[in-house]
């Protein structure tokens, strides 16, 4: 309801696509949550089911863009879409059990993209931990407690309006965060553009006219500069490297005494700059009093763009997870790991000691 | 070609994140509220380890590891706890224990009452042929 | 010896830590020894206190009669309250009335602390008795040696509260514990206006409670115009403290307690600390003419009034609190015929050696009454026993000479003390403003009266007591004996002191009033010539007293029955006590009875209806809220998660992302 009322505040700060991007997804998305969650008499679940295919369409669509498409893109979509809906049939799904089966899938998908993150070891652990040890632990209780079959309880819901309407108005929340935050997509394309420009200039002859439609350098520096006065991020000092670098393209692309070399000097710094933001997109810079060996990989205190990076500008992580893992665990984190051992050892004495069966004895 | 950004991953965890809150408080069934706080611990590893993969380093990894160790802990603890409640009142509902509410408040009561459950039509049954013979006190098995 | 700071605070002290010492280790360890403390803290009291009169008698006379503040020693010890201008110290003060003073209590109390030995003997309190007889003791000596008015108000609570503490001695009996909260309630009406008249001290002289200070202000600059009504409201504290006439009701009844404690506290000392206070304060009595008629008149007519209502009490201990408050008010009399500085410091003299005197002949008294009750099993009616002079020998002329002392025999101490104050208020009728000379004359001639009532109500009671046929009461069982040694030894001196010591300190060394003349802001006592006729007067109606007292009760014993019968109102009225307690009961306790009532129904339904409807509020405010508190785990969680949400919209608002 605040954001309703206020809404239009954000549009007049930011990009109107990004609002649409964030309120479409989540209000059908809340809808249908609101629609299936479990109640005495329950609303259509063919409508929220619909609402629900919506609003994963639109958030596909608007929200997680990544502007290309290869098989990690096909993968990523295909185990967040999974655990997704896997997580709103555990939110909605009446029987315990199917809910417990549910929330399997949501783990199996969450390993889906640890592969895709590149963290085989805590995929198999946590399919072990969880899927493995937890879930059946669960049905196991689940059917010591529930012999009769679906209780009371199962069909009911507190509060389901308030619950829905508070849970996404915070996810209207985060995500704008993020968007405002983490999102790339926006210079990256900006960058692709530069990118095709260069290349069709550098296919020139050298001391041919660069100028005109087919060089697109006008265009394409003023829609930067749009895009580059709208984001919100405009403060930080890589920004203003950027448009810097922007406004000096622009006026070297409108002198006329400017030659091709110019041009494409002044367009390849623009690109730099761009990966430079593009870069420290997003990326609090740690203190660097977190003291790690190398184990660790590189020192959380090394700015982003000093990171050495892989074909597709991510930085690369050691080959021999696991091996890798554990040596990290060992040498900068082995006070935890004991911590972590003895918690679990108090654990497992505290769980023997709550179900233990007292005999009462007389007094 | 280039790969899937940062921004996608926590989008997908935010979004599990805020599942598990509604499944949490919505959901009455202790081990059906159990569950979404794990699906609230699934969006943040997720988090975590998209981070650890944009930074290149295995920070977030070790933490999620830290994150698996306490969710098994809990899950130990909470599953013992659910039976001990479940064996006092017979009931894994959450609303069953609303006895620490303000003295002298009326206890909160579904007031909607449940469909009736379909009825399922009887298995076939043959009428007995004569009457069933007289126990002698004999204990059975049945 | 002459150090007299160094060993001052002791004299207080000394007690002090004795009761402590009783309290904290009597009902363990010391048991029936619990006696000791007390005893060895008094004796060394005394023996201070005896140093102390002699250091003060040392000090050279320095500078003319009326600026002599030199002539005391004066120990600073401890700023007890020290706040902007006020600066009140724990002050200690030695001076002639102090070391007097002083003197008598410790001796009185030493001796009735080796009595009680022998007195409480096997009672079940003994440790709490000696405790809160040694606590007595301490507040009584710093009442004396107090240096300023708050210092002596907070002694005087204090012996006010060992008062209560032991009168209500055996509280488990109802009676005692009426009578110890009736002594505690009626004092504190009479402590309401001293502490009154103090802060108009405290006031009127310049925030100061200081005995020189006050005394030498007012020498400089005159009297104030409400000096009277200062006076009059110290006076109210001497009248409640000394059982002066309207406020002398508790006084009887506090003879619930042991008779050591109604010796010590109800005759000797605490009784007088009334009159040392109205001696202490003469200088201001002085400057107040019509306080000190006040003064004479409560005193005169309490004497008479306590004299008339002894005639007929038949509980022997009764008679000698009456008795007791008579002679109080014989001392108020001498207080209150001080007129004008010469006579003032011939009437404190006269005041102050009544009241030593009476110290040690009514402490005999009641010491030897108390012998009397321990050997008849408790019982104090005197017409349940008779003839005991042959089992008692040592209570019996040891009372005897407690009672001529009293009655005025001539030669015998009462009989100085008293002259003296008939002196004083036969010259205070001379020297008198003409309008109050009648009544100066009209108070002498109640005070010849109240001296023969006294000779006669005091043998009255000798006689009904050991003369006539021997009776015993069976209470008494088959051993009625006389007292062990600890308790008649104590007898004995008393009785000495208390025939001979009028003789001694006074009529004819005139040591006594040269000695306190030397008081600080007193005026020299001039030579006064001895009026003999007066004299020979008081002393004819004391022989006749007892001459009268002899035919009626041993000669012609029924003569007095045959009175009664003659005189049956006067007799009920003098043996209902003037049925003063029930006009108090109508006049005062009534009307305020029923001003309870009022102010109980004005509490329960007007006051608490206001306090209930200010609660009210936040109730009403709480309503709202209540039903979120219903105990359901979920929704506290909800709240939770809407908290959180509202920050980060907010936060998001505020700061951009």
């Amino acid at each position: 309801m605040i954001s309703c009322s206020l809404l239009p505040m954000f549009a007049a700060a930011y990009p109107a696509k990004t609002m649409w991007a964030i309120t479409v997804p989540v209000v059908l998305g809340g809808l249908a949550v609101f629609v299936l969650l479990p109640r005495p008499r329950r609303f259509p679940p063919l409508a929220g089911a619909a609402c629900a295919g919506l609003a994963l369409l639109f958030a596909g669509w608007l929200l997680v863009d990544t502007g290309t498409s290869g098989p990690e893109t096909v993968l990523f979509y295909s185990f967040s879409g999974i655990a997704i809906v896997g997580g709103g049939l555990l939110v909605t799904q009446a029987n315990p059990v199917k809910a417990a089966l549910s929330f399997t899938l949501v783990v199996l998908s969450t390993c889906g993209l640890f592969l895709l993150l590149a963290a085989p070891f805590l995929m198999a652990a946590t399919i072990i931990v969880y899927a493995g040890a937890i879930i059946v632990t669960f049905l196991f209780v689940i059917m010591l407690a529930q012999q009769s079959g679906l209780s009371d309880a199962d069909q009911r819901s507190r509060e389901p309006l308030l619950t829905t309407v508070g849970g996404f108005v915070l996810l209207g929340a985060l995500l704008f965060i993020l968007a405002v935050t983490y999102d790339s997509s926006g210079i990256e394309r900006h960058v692709r553009r530069t990118e095709a420009v260069l290349e069709r200039l550098s296919a020139l002859p050298p001391d041919g006219d660069w100028r005109g439609p087919s060089s697109d350098v006008e265009s394409t520096l003023k829609d930067f500069l749009e895009w580059q006065s709208q984001t919100v991020r405009s403060g930080t000092d890589a920004s203003k490297r950027l448009e810097a670098a922007l406004i000096d393209a622009a006026s070297t692309g409108a002198s006329p005494q400017a030659t091709r070399t110019d041009v494409v000097q002044a367009l390849n710094n623009v690109r730099d700059r761009a990966t430079e933001v593009r870069w420290t997109m997003g990326f609090l810079r740690p203190g660097a009093n977190a003291r790690l060996s190398d184990a660790s990989g590189p020192p959380p205190n090394l700015p982003p763009g000093e990171l050495r990076r892989d074909a597709f500008g991510r930085p690369p992580l050691p080959a021999a997870n696991t091996a890798y893992l554990g040596r990290s665990l060992f040498s900068d984190y082995l006070l935890a790991v004991e911590l972590g051992g003895t918690l679990l050892l108090i654990a497992t004495i505290g769980a023997i000691a709550i179900t233990g069966r007292r005999t009462e004895r007389p007094r | 070609m280039s790969a899937v950004p940062l921004h996608n991953y926590l989008v997908v965890g935010a979004i599990l994140f805020v599942l598990g809150v509604i499944g949490f408080l919505a959901r009455r069934n202790m081990i059906v509220m159990f569950l979404s706080a794990e699906m609230m611990l699934q969006g943040v590893t997720i988090n975590l380890v998209a981070f650890a993969r944009y930074r290149g380093n295995l920070q977030g990894q070790s933490f999620t590891l830290f994150i698996l160790t306490v969710a098994a802990c809990e899950a130990a603890v909470a599953l013992a706890l659910f039976l001990m409640l479940y064996r006092s009142r017979k009931s894994l509902d959450v609303s069953v224990w609303q006895d620490l509410r303000e003295a002298g408040q009326p206890a909160t009561v579904d007031e909607e009452t449940l469909p009736l459950p379909p009825v399922e039509e009887p298995l076939p049954t043959l009428t007995p042929a004569g009457l069933e013979p007289e126990h002698r006190g004999e204990r059975t098995h049945v | 010896m002459s150090n007299v700071p160094a060993y001052l605070w002791l004299i207080p002290f000394l007690p002090l830590a004795a009761a402590a010492l009783t309290a904290l280790f009597g009902p363990r360890v010391l048991r029936q020894q619990s006696h000791w403390p007390c005893i060895l803290a008094a004796a060394g009291s005394c023996v201070l206190s005896v140093f102390v009169l002699l250091a003060v008698r040392d000090l050279a006379p320095t500078g003319p009669a009326d600026h002599r503040a030199e002539e005391q020693y004066v120990a600073a010890y401890y700023t007890w309250i020290h706040a902007g201008f006020v600066d009140i110290g724990f002050t200690l003060r030695a001076d002639s009335l102090t070391a007097i003073m002083l003197v008598m209590v410790t001796f009185i109390g030493t001796l009735i602390a080796i009595y009680s030995a022998g007195y409480m003997h096997g009672e079940e309190g003994y440790p709490r008795y000696f405790a809160e007889v040694a606590l007595f003791l301490f507040s009584m000596t710093g009442l004396v040696l107090a240096d300023n008015y708050l210092l002596l108000y907070a002694f005087w609570e204090g012996v006010g509260l060992c008062s209560y503490l032991l009168i209500g001695f055996w509280f488990t009996k109802p009676s005692a514990a009426d009578a110890a909260r009736k002594a505690f309630l009626v004092t504190r009406l009479g402590d309401v206006g001293l502490f009154l008249g103090i802060l108009a001290l405290w006031v009127t002289f310049g925030h100061t409670l200081n005995y020189d200070d006050i005394f030498g202000q007012l020498q400089r600059s005159g009297p104030p115009a409400w000096l009277n009504g200062i006076c009059l409201l110290l006076f109210c504290g001497a009248v409640g403290k000394s059982a002066q006439f309207p406020l002398h009701v508790w006084l009887p009844d506090a003879m619930e307690g042991p008779s050591p404690v109604s010796a010590l506290i109800h005759a000797a000392t605490m009784v007088t600390a009334g009159v040392y206070l109205v001696a202490r304060s003469t200088p201001l009595f002085v400057q107040a003419p019509e306080a000190q008629l006040v003064v004479a008149v409560i005193g005169g007519f309490t004497a008479l009034l306590a004299a008339l209502i002894a005639l007929t009490q038949n509980d022997l201990k009764r008679v000698l609190a009456y008795s007791t408050i008579s002679q109080l008010g014989y001392m108020f009399l001498a207080l209150g015929s001080g007129l004008g500085s010469t006579l003032a410091s011939v009437a404190v003299v006269a005041a102050i050696f009544h009241l030593f005197t009476h110290a040690f002949f009514k402490a005999l008294l009641f010491l030897a009454a108390g012998s009397v009750m321990h050997a008849m099993g408790n019982v104090i009616d005197m017409r349940r026993f008779g003839g005991l002079r042959h089992v008692l020998r040592t209570t019996h002329w040891t009372f005897l000479c407690g009672a001529l002392a009293l009655a005025g025999v001539p030669f015998l101490s009462g009989f100085w003390s008293k002259d003296e104050i008939l002196a004083t208020t036969l010259e205070a009728s001379r020297q008198a403003w003409s309008p109050y000379q009648a009544i100066y004359l009209l108070l002498l001639l109640s005070g010849l009266l109240t001296a023969g009532l006294t000779a006669f109500y005091t043998f009255r009671a000798y006689f009904l007591t050991f003369w006539g046929e021997p009776r015993i009461p069976e209470e008494a069982g088959h051993h009625a004996h006389e007292a062990p040694p600890v308790m008649t030894v104590p007898l004995m001196i008393l009785a000495v002191a208390a025939l001979a010591i009028g003789a001694v300190v006074e009529p004819f060394t005139h040591w006594f009033s040269g000695f306190l003349g030397r008081t600080p802001f007193l005026g020299e006592v001039e030579e006064h010539r001895p009026v003999v006729l007066l004299a020979m007067v008081s002393g004819v109606i004391a022989l006749a007293g007892i001459a009268v007292a002899w035919w009626m009760y041993v000669r012609q014993p029924g003569t007095a029955a045959a009175l009664a019968q003659r005189f049956q109102g006067l007799y009920q009225l003098s043996l209902n006590r003037c049925y003063l307690d029930e006009l108090y009961d109508v006049f005062f306790l009534r009307p305020l009875a029923g001003l309870r009532e009022f102010c109980r129904i004005l509490d329960a339904y007007v006051v608490d209806g206001l306090v209930d409807l200010v609660g009210q509020i936040p109730r009403l405010f709480g309503a709202f809220f209540r039903p979120m508190q219903n105990g359901l785990v979920q929704f506290y969680a909800v709240a939770m998660m809407l908290g959180v949400t509202v920050f980060l919209v907010v936060i998001l608002f505020k700061y951009g992302w």
